[in-house]
């Protein structure tokens, strides 16, 4: 059996009272064999959650609120989807929420002087040169990724409040990417959601189909065997690293557009979150595991999970805890589905 | 120390090689050449400097000293992937496999194949010719895959084995390094796989020479015509197995001599 996202497949019999069920379920639909892969098991979760919500609200199943949900998502998604190709090569990359600040900060004080298009490119700019530092002090100087983008992360913070000097700027002019909607198929779908599509398209693409992403996952589950096969890791990791910075970048002038403006924290725990994704998604920090689709369905995930609650009017305490108890729960699933791991990597 | 006179020009000279880690001399002051269609035996204790001799031939390891000649050419490789271009074709002691890919992608691991055509310029792979060829040069080995589509991580050790050296026969080169081929493998496997070493150099179009390291003194001296010994890094012998003896050789790795 074959997951698209090379995640595992495990045999689902005989776990508890909630085997039980799913015995009882699938032996009335007459089937002998039950695996579910943990793709599977992730859409069925989001599915699950998306059903329970509407039935519990009126409003969660209504176009204007799923189309929220997806806006949620969606600049996560984007930092999210280049996190997944660091992860599946054994990197990461914790400073992208400072990056989107300080590349946002950029942004808001060359646009206010200068106009949009010169702060577009300081913007660009300013995420290409955290990516920089970041990729030179991992590959050159061989510093542990989670250590160095930690120190970017707190260093980029404190340089975005620098160049803001500690207070909000306003953004005029530039709603485009934050408020503009298409129309398909009657449903008015804003510029993020596009965004995020296509950048999950090119991940998809580029990791799935391509010789760079093969390397990729040969450099995360096996870096030796990578290096002595004449992969050039420093190289494909570097260029993993510059996509990051594209996507920060990309990420902060939506974050930008969007609320038409840049304060102290702007982008803040993003990073969490995106990594939260990223492994509920099913990528591993120990690399060679992980797909941007799976990312993409936990995100969904997570954002249906926060809109839904918001919706019941829980305590917004709660989604805190939720999503914890969802990255755990994915790591412990991980856990367990490695024993009788059936990771599919075809050629 | 002995050393056989041979006719032609070299396909290998090696001539003062060394590697130095600090103060260790892993490998020290080494020369020797290799012929066209030699299978040379490369023995010695642990620590002694095969597997880093090796790795000095495959570009995994930067020499501290000494130079290295092809067909009289002398070469510097500073990575595996330059070495390979000159048809030097390694198993690694740690087999450096990637285990969640199957065989096909362990044999084209870092020289996939891409497309032909705009997709190719956009590096897409090729996965389905890669399997095919993959298929077709697997199902020519004496040792059998139950599925040919298995990652490798399902494996035994003997069948990774296995994989490691049919990815370095399945890319030919005119010179093999083996290191340790043999020494995760049961009596039957170590025969098969053995069996398939020597199918692969009689089989080879072109000449094609074969360094193997091993301490099974009857697997090396089932397929050897040559033995070269390394002791503390330095070469202490280079003997033809036509004029020596088992006992001969194990007082060199052991160092009576000394
Ligand atoms: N990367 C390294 N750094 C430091 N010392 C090293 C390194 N690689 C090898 N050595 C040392 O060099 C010496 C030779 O090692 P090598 O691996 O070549 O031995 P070997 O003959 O292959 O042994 P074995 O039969 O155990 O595989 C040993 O003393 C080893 O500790
Ligand atoms: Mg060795």
């Amino acid at each position: 059996m074959s997951t698209e996202d090379g995640g595992s497949g495990r045999d689902v019999r005989g776990g508890g009272r909630l085997g039980a069920l799913y015995e009882a379920v699938i032996s009335k639909l007459g089937s002998r064999r039950v695996r579910f892969t943990a793709m599977q098991a992730r859409v069925g979760v989001l599915v699950l959650l998306a059903a329970f919500f509407t039935f519990r609200s009126e409003y969660f199943f209504t176009s204007t609120n799923l189309v929220n949900v997806l806006v949620n998502g969606a600049v996560i998604g984007i930092i999210g989807s280049a996190m997944t190709l660091l992860l599946v090569a054994r990197q990461v990359d914790v400073s992208v929420g400072s990056a989107i600040g300080f590349a946002g900060a950029v942004f808001a004080v060359v646009a206010r002087d200068y106009g949009l298009f010169w702060g577009v490119v300081g913007a660009v700019a300013a995420a290409m040169a955290i990516a920089a530092i970041n990729a030179v002090a991992i590959l050159r100087f061989r510093v542990n990724s989670i250590l160095t983008t930690l120190a970017t992360l707190v260093a980029f913070r404190g340089a975005s409040k620098l160049v803001m000097d500690g207070r909000a700027v306003r953004v005029e002019g530039f709603r485009f990417l934050g408020r503009t909607r298409f129309e398909v198929l009657g449903v008015e779908i804003p510029v993020a959601v596009l965004v995020l599509l296509l950048v999950v398209a090119f991940f998809y693409i580029l990791m799935r189909l391509t010789k760079y992403g093969q390397h990729m996952y040969a450099i995360g589950a096996n870096p030796q065997a990578a290096r002595l096969a004449g992969i050039p890791l420093e190289r494909q990791v570097g260029i993993a690293f510059v996509l990051t910075g594209i996507t920060v970048a990309v990420a902060a002038l939506i974050v930008v557009s969007q609320v038409g403006a840049v304060s102290p924290t702007t982008g803040e725990r993003m990073e969490f979150l995106a990594l939260t994704g990223v492994i509920v998604g099913g990528a591993s920090l120990y690399g060679g595991r992980g797909s941007v689709i799976g990312t993409l369905v936990a995100i969904l995930i997570l954002a249906v999970l926060d809109n839904g609650l918001v919706l019941l009017q829980v305590q917004s305490f709660w989604q805190e805890v939720m999503r914890g108890v969802l990255l755990l729960g994915a790591v412990v699933f991980d856990q367990l589905g490695r024993r009788e791991s059936e990771v599919r990597m075809e050629v | 120390m002995t050393r056989p006179v041979r006719a032609g020009a070299p396909l290998l000279e090696i001539r003062g090689l060394s590697k130095h880690y600090g103060t260790i001399r892993a490998l020290d002051d080494v020369s020797f050449h290799l012929g066209r269609d030699e299978v040379v035996g490369l023995l010695g204790d642990n620590g002694a400097g095969k597997s880093t001799l090796v790795k000095c031939l495959a570009g995994a390891v930067i020499p501290t000293a000494g130079e290295v000649y092809l067909h009289g050419e002398q070469k510097v490789f500073s990575t595996p992937a330059e070495a390979r271009r000159e048809g030097i074709e390694t198993v690694y002691q740690q087999l450096a496999l990637v285990d969640i890919f199957d065989i096909a992608a362990n044999f084209y691991l870092g020289r996939e194949m891409t497309r032909t055509g705009w997709r190719g310029r956009f590096g897409m792979l090729d996965r389905r010719s890669m399997k095919k060829r993959a298929r077709a040069a697997v199902e020519l080995l004496p040792a059998r895959f139950p599925n040919l589509d298995a990652l490798i991580e399902t494996m035994s050790g003997g069948q990774r084995q296995v994989v490691a050296i049919s990815r370095a026969g399945f890319w030919g080169g005119r010179l093999l390094l083996l290191d340790e081929p043999t020494a995760a493998l049961g009596v039957k496997e170590a025969a098969a796989v053995l069996e398939m070493i020597g199918a692969m150099v009689s089989a080879a179009e072109t000449d094609m020479a074969m360094i193997v390291i091993s301490h099974n003194m009857d697997h090396v001296w089932s397929i050897c015509t040559r033995l070269l010994i390394l002791r503390q890094g330095r070469l202490v012998a280079d003997l033809l197995k036509s004029e020596t003896s088992r006992q001969e050789v194990v007082a060199h790795i052991t160092g009576a001599f000394d």
